[in-house]
C-alpha cells in the first residue's frame, strides 16, 4: 500500500459497505453540517490588516499542515447568464500563475508528496493545501500564487471547459446527482442555489476568459477571505508565514458583492425523470432554516429522529422492516443564504409508491405526535456525544473552522450547539416538525423507469 | 474510478495517508483461543477506533452462494440473544459512536469509532456478536431485500460497477475472485438461512480474526478487558483453506457491455503476482507513478496533454491474499471512441516496456508514498486499519519494512515488471458502449 492502496479511487468497487453516508444522495449541501459542541475555543482568530480572517488550530503531534482558504466568491455570484463561472474560475486557479504553468505547479507540489487544489462551491471559492511541515514554505508560496496571480491561460481554459462539460454529461448517469439537481431547482426557484454550481453544458460553453478574469478580480479578495491553518504550527508562525505571502494583497475599491437570501419557494412541485434503471431515486425536499434560527436545533434533532441514523424511523421502517431500500435518509443542509431539508431513498421501481407513502406518513407523524423520550435522548446523545469524532483530524478541523467563520456563527458555535441541542424538548421537536415537515409542503423528484403496468 | 468527478463539494483534501513508524509502539498479543490483538495508544484525542477484521471475504465463497460473506456482514447488525434487533446501532449511537462495516474479496471488517471511555461497550458488543449471532430467518428475509437493493445501486444501475463485474468474470475461471463481492442476483435471492448460519460458524471465531484498537486508552488495561470478554469464546475449527489457483490464460480475453450510459468506459486487467512476490514493490510503485495526482503519467498524458480521457488510471492491490489483477481504467472524452481510448492506454503500456520511467517520476512516487504514511498518522481510524492490513498478509510490523522495500525500487525494476506482466496472455479487456 503505497499511496494508491489507501486511496478510494479504484477501477472497481473493492469493498461493499454496510451503509453509505447520507450526503451521497443529496447534492444540495455545500459545506458540512455542523457538528456538536466543543469545549473551549477551537481555533485562534484574528483579522489581518488587509481584512483576511486568519484561523489557526495547533495540532502539533503529526508533522503535517493543512491550509484552507475560502473567499465569498461562490456560484451564488454567477451572473444569471453565466452559470458555472465561479466553478470554472476556481478550477483554473491551479492551471497557471505568473511564475508557473499548471503542470509545473502539479509537479512542484506532488514532488514533495503534498497536494494543492482549488475550486468553488455554492457560497465560496477556495484553495486547499496539505503538506508535510517541512514543505510548508513551498506549499504556501504556491497557494499564494494560485490565489493572487493566476493567469488563466486560454488553452487551459479551453481544456477545462471541455472537462467540465464531459463531467456534467457523465454525471447524468448518476441518479442521485440528477435528482439533486432537479430538486435544487424546485426548492430554490428564483435563487442561484437552484442552479448547479458547475453550470450546464451550454452555459459553460459560453464562458470566456474575460468573464473569468473579471470574476476573479472582483470577488476573490482579501476582505472576504478566510484562511485556516491547522496542524504542526504555532499561531505566531502561521501569522508570519501567511502575512509574508498574503499581507500585500489589496482589496479592489468596489465593495464586495452582496447576495440575496433565498426567497420563499413556490408551490411544491413533482417531477419525474425517466431513466432505464432497475431502481428509482426518490427525493422529497423543501426550504428550511439555517443555524442562526433558534429553531435550527430542534430541526436537527427532528431530522435525526426521522432519518438521521440507523435507529431512525425511516431507516427502521423502510430498510430494517420493509427491506425496501439500501439507502434512506433525511438531511438538513444549511448554507449561507438559505437552507433545505430533504428526505431521500432508492428503491426498486415497483415500490416507489409505497416508499413515498411511508416517507409522507413518517413526516406527518412527526408533526402530529411528540417523539418519545427514548428517541429524543438517543438523538441528543448522538449529536452531542459524537462531537470529538468530527474533529479528529487536521483536515476536519480546518473544514469546521472555515464553515463556522464563513457562516457567521462564531468560534464558540460548537459550545452553543451543544447547549442548544441539550435543551431541545419533545414539544420543540413537534412544533418545528409542524412547521417544516408537512408532507404536502415538499417538492418531489423521482428518477427512474416508469412503473410497469 | 470516479476520482475526478466534478467537485460539487468545495474543499477536497487530496492526500490519503499511511502510518509511519512514529508514535507509541504496538502491544501485540495472541489469546489462547487464537484471537490476534493489536493495540496502539494515541492520546491526542479522547477517542478510539476499534476494529474487528475477519479473514473471510468473497474469496471464501462457493459457486452458487456468492455474496454470502457480504450478506452475513449485514446480518451482524441484527442482534444476539443479549443484544436484540437494532441494539447494536442504537447503543453505538447513543454513546456518540459511529460504526460501519465492509466486505472485500479477502476480508470482512467492522469498526466503531467512539469516545475512548466507551471502549467497554464495544468490547462487549463485538465479543457477543462474534459467537452469539441470532441469524433469525425473518431477519434474513428482510435483509435479503436490502442487499438486493444494494446490488441494484452498485451494479445493475451503475455502468462502471457492471463492467467491473464482467471483466472480473472473464479474468478468473477457477479462482473465486471472478465472482462479485456482493454476489450474483440469483445467489442473493437463493442463499438459505442454514447456509448463512454454517458460514458464520465456519469463519467467525477468534482464531480467524484480528482485533485492532488505536486511541486514548492504556493498552495493558484494554488487553485485560479483551481477554476477559473474548477469551471465553472457543477457538473453533480452522476454516478450510482456499485452494483454487487461477490457471494461465492464453491470449487476450475481452467482454463488451452495452448499457444505458453517457460515456464509454475501458477497463484492462492484467494478471499479476501479489505481495508474496518481490515484484509487488515495483508494481506498487508503478501504480503510484501512473495514477497519483495530476502529475502522474496517465493523467498527464491522456487527460491533460492529449485530452483523450475524462479520467484514466492504473491500480494495484498490494494486499491481495491471492494473485489478482492490475487494473487500468479510462473514460474517453465525448467524441472519442472506446477503441481509440483503449489504443492510447495500450500505447502507454508499450512505452512503459520500452523506456524506463524518469528519475523524477520515480522519486516523486517515492516521496508521495512516504508523505502518505505521515498523513495517515493524523487519523486513529486509518492507523488502526493500516496495522490490520499488514497483519492480514503477515505481521503488522512489516509496514516499516514496506517503505524500505519501496525506496529500493529502481526504474529498471519498473520496466522489468511492465514487460513481464503487461502481456496479452495476462490481459482482460472490458469495454462499455453506451446505449442511449
Amino acid at each position: 500500500m503505497g499511496a494508491r492502496v489507501l486511496k478510494v479511487a479504484r477501477a472497481v468497487d473493492w469493498v461493499m459497505r454496510l451503509r453509505r453516508p447520507a450526503a451521497v444522495l443529496v447534492v444540495l449541501t455545500l459545506l458540512l453540517a455542523l457538528p456538536a459542541g466543543a469545549a473551549g475555543p477551537i481555533a485562534h482568530r484574528e483579522v489581518l490588516p488587509n481584512g483576511i480572517v486568519l484561523l489557526v488550530a495547533e495540532r502539533p503531534a503529526v508533522p503535517i499542515v493543512v491550509v484552507r482558504t475560502f473567499a465569498h466568491a461562490g456560484a451564488v455570484l454567477d451572473p444569471p447568464d453565466r452559470a458555472g463561472l465561479a466553478n470554472l474560475t476556481g478550477a483554473l486557479l491551479t492551471r497557471g500563475t505568473a511564475k508557473h504553468t499548471g503542470p509545473q505547479l502539479d509537479s512542484a507540489i506532488e514532488f514533495v508528496g503534498g497536494s494543492l487544489s482549488a475550486g468553488a462551491g455554492r457560497d465560496g471559492l477556495g484553495a486547499s493545501l496539505a503538506v508535510l511541515k517541512k514543505d510548508l514554505g513551498l506549499g504556501l508560496d504556491l497557494l499564494a500564487e494560485v490565489l493572487l496571480t493566476p493567469t488563466f491561460p486560454p488553452d487551459e481554459l479551453k481544456r477545462k471547459v471541455a472537462q467540465i462539460q464531459a463531467a456534467i454529461k457523465r454525471s447524468e448517469e448518476d441518479p442521485g446527482t440528477v435528482a439533486g439537481r432537479a430538486l435544487a431547482r424546485l426548492v430554490f426557484p428564483r435563487h442561484p442555489y437552484g442552479v448547479p454550481v458547475e453550470g450546464t453544458i451550454e452555459s459553460v460553453g459560453k464562458l470566456t476568459r474575460d468573464d473569468v478574469v473579471r470574476f476573479h478580480g472582483g470577488h476573490v479578495r482579501p476582505d472576504t477571505t478566510v484562511v485556516a491553518v491547522v496542524g504542526a504550527i504555532t499561531v505566531d508562525d502561521a501569522r508570519r508565514e501567511v502575512l509574508a505571502r498574503l499581507g500585500g494583497w489589496k482589496a479592489p475599491a468596489e465593495p464586495p458583492a452582496s447576495v440575496p437570501t433565498v426567497a420563499a419557494g413556490g408551490p411544491p412541485q413533482t417531477e419525474t425523470i425517466e431513466k432505464d434503471l432497475t431502481q428509482a431515486t426518490i427525493v422529497l425536499g423543501r426550504q428550511a432554516i439555517r443555524q442562526t434560527d433558534p429553531d435550527y436545533f430542534p430541526l436537527t434533532v427532528a431530522s435525526y429522529v426521522l432519518g438521521g441514523g440507523s435507529a431512525s424511523r425511516l431507516y427502521s421502517r423502510v430498510r430494517e422492516e420493509g427491506g425496501l431500500a439500501y439507502a434512506v435518509y433525511s438531511h438538513v443542509s444549511p448554507a449561507k443564504y438559505g437552507a433545505s431539508f430533504s428526505v431521500s431513498a432508492q428503491t426498486r421501481t415497483a415500490e416507489v409508491p409505497k416508499v413515498i407513502e411511508i416517507m409522507r406518513e413518517e413526516l406527518a407523524r412527526m408533526t402530529r405526535d411528540p417523539v418519545t423520550e427514548r428517541e429524543l435522548k438517543l438523538a441528543k446523545d448522538y449529536l452531542i456525544g459524537s462531537f470529538p469524532l468530527r474533529l479528529d483530524t487536521s483536515a476536519k478541523v480546518a473544514d469546521f473552522v472555515v464553515a463556522v467563520e464563513e457562516q457567521g456563527l462564531g468560534l464558540d458555535y460548537a459550545d452553543r450547539y451543544k447547549e442548544r441541542v441539550a435543551k431541545v424538548t419533545a414539544a420543540d421537536v413537534q412544533r418545528v416538525a409542524a412547521k417544516y415537515f408537512a408532507p404536502d409542503s415538499f417538492n418531489r423528484v423521482v428518477v427512474g423507469a416508469p412503473p410497469k403496468p | 474510478m470516479r476520482a475526478f468527478l466534478v467537485a460539487l463539494v468545495l474543499l477536497v483534501l487530496a492526500a490519503g495517508g499511511a502510518a509511519a513508524q512514529s508514535g507509541e509502539r504496538v502491544l501485540a498479543a495472541t489469546l489462547e483461543n487464537g484471537l490476534r490483538v493489536l493495540l496502539q495508544e494515541d492520546h491526542r484525542s479522547p477517542i478510539v477506533s476499534f476494529q474487528m477484521w475477519y479473514r473471510v471475504g468473497s474469496r471464501n465463497e462457493a459457486r452458487g452462494a456468492t455474496g454470502i460473506a457480504h450478506f452475513l456482514e449485514h446480518m451482524m447488525f441484527k442482534g444476539t440473544p443479549t443484544h436484540g434487533q437494532g441494539q447494536f446501532a442504537r447503543l453505538v449511537e447513543q454513546n456518540g459512536g459511529q460504526d460501519n462495516a465492509f466486505t472485500s474479496q479477502d476480508v470482512t471488517s467492522y469498526y466503531v469509532n467512539i469516545a475512548a471511555d466507551r471502549i467497554d461497550l464495544v468490547i462487549e458488543l463485538e465479543s457477543d456478536r462474534m459467537h452469539n449471532l441470532k441469524l433469525d430467518a425473518k431477519d434474513i428475509a428482510s435483509e435479503r431485500e436490502v442487499v438486493i437493493e444494494e446490488r441494484r445501486t452498485r451494479t445493475e444501475d451503475d455502468p462502471g460497477g457492471f463492467l467491473g463485474e464482467e471483466v472480473s468474470s472473464i479474468a478468473f475461471r477457477s479462482h473465486p475472485y471472478g465472482a462479485p463481492i456482493i454476489g450474483f442476483m440469483e445467489d442473493i435471492k437463493r442463499i438459505t438461512p442454514e447456509e448463512i448460519r454454517a458460514f458464520y460458524k465456519t469463519y467467525y471465531m477468534p482464531s480467524n480474526a484480528i482485533l485492532v484498537a488505536v486511541g486514548d486508552f492504556k493498552a495493558p488495561e484494554v488487553l485485560a478487558k479483551i481477554r476477559a470478554k473474548f477469551g471465553k469464546i472457543p477457538r473453533g475449527a480452522t476454516p478450510p483453506p482456499v485452494l483454487a489457483v487461477e490457471p494461465p490464460q492464453n491470449g487476450e480475453r475481452r467482454v463488451v457491455v452495452a448499457k444505458q450510459a453517457q460515456l464509454p468506459i475501458v477497463y484492462v486487467g492484467y494478471h499479476v503476482p501479489n505481495q508474496t512476490s518481490a515484484d509487488a514493490f515495483p508494481l506498487e510503485m508503478l501504480s503510484t507513478i501512473l495514477s497519483e495526482g495530476r502529475a502522474s503519467r496517465l493523467y498527464k498524458r491522456l487527460v491533460y496533454e492529449r485530452q483523450l480521457a475524462l479520467e484514466a488510471g492504473g491500480d494495484y492491490n498490494y494486499f491481495s491474499q491471492d494473485p489478482n489483477l492490475f487494473w487500468f481504467w479510462a473514460t474517453p472524452m465525448p467524441g472519442q471512441t472506446a477503441e481509440a481510448m483503449e489504443k492510447a492506454l495500450l500505447a502507454e503500456m508499450e512505452t512503459l516496456k520500452k523506456e524506463p520511467v524518469t528519475d523524477e517520476e520515480l522519486q516523486r512516487a517515492k516521496n508521495q508514498v512516504e508523505a502518505t504514511f505521515v498523513f495517515q498518522e493524523d487519523s486513529v481510524h486509518r492507523r488502526a486499519a493500516l496495522l490490520a492490513r499488514f497483519e492480514l498478509i503477515g505481521v503488522y510490523a512489516d509496514k516499516d519494512r514496506f517503505l524500505e522495500r519501496l525506496r529500493a525500487v529502481t526504474a529498471a525494476d519498473v520496466q522489468r515488471v511492465a514487460r513481464a506482466y503487461f502481456a496479452d496472455d495476462r490481459k482482460n479487456v472490458g469495454v462499455l458502449l453506451p446505449r442511449p
